[in-house]
């Protein structure tokens, strides 16, 4: 679970037909708190800002639904 | 049996390299769009986009033009249509 994964727990009813997800998760990318992108930041190297995605290591968000899925009641089994 | 102009290992590091440039300007081209003020910033995307040009033609020296239409020279005979194609490197 990285920092830019938050949870939420959503209602379980008794009567609910299916096993339950008990917990379930957002991503809050960085591109949420930055209004207005100062100048001169921190950059990485072209190379590996071809890997991260983007120039700047202040704005990375890497977006990985899957790591939320593994091993929770009810997770479709992925 | 590879065919006669397999490519090796620095023919990938060359295509990676620009790759990589031409990923920095499109952040610094969008960010500049919003920014155009920033003179750190024009400053390094003209020294990146300098960069990108002697790659690029350091790239078509040795394997053959990268665009068509003009944008880049040919050898003889005619290169374009070589192998391998964007979709088969």
């Amino acid at each position: 679970m990285n920092a830019q994964t938050r949870t939420w727990f959503p209602y379980v009813s008794p009567f609910d037909p299916c096993p339950p997800i008990r917990v379930k998760t957002y991503v809050v990318p960085p591109n949420l708190f930055i209004t207005f992108q100062r100048p001169d930041l921190p950059q990485y190297s072209p190379a590996e800002a071809l890997r991260a995605g983007t120039l700047w290591p202040s704005l990375y968000g890497p977006y990985n639904p899957q790591q939320d899925y593994t091993g929770r009641e009810g997770s479709h089994g992925i | 049996m590879a065919s006669e102009h397999q490519r090796g290992k620095e023919y990938y590091a060359l295509l990676e390299q620009l790759q990589a440039i031409d990923f920095a300007l499109v952040e610094l081209n969008l960010y500049l769009d919003t920014h155009p003020t920033d003179s750190n910033a024009i400053e390094q995307f003209n020294d990146l986009t300098e960069k990108r040009w002697a790659l690029a033609n350091e790239y078509e020296k040795h394997y053959g033009p990268l665009q068509n239409l003009g944008r880049s020279y040919s050898g003889y005979p005619w290169q374009w249509n070589d192998e391998p194609w964007p979709w088969q490197v």
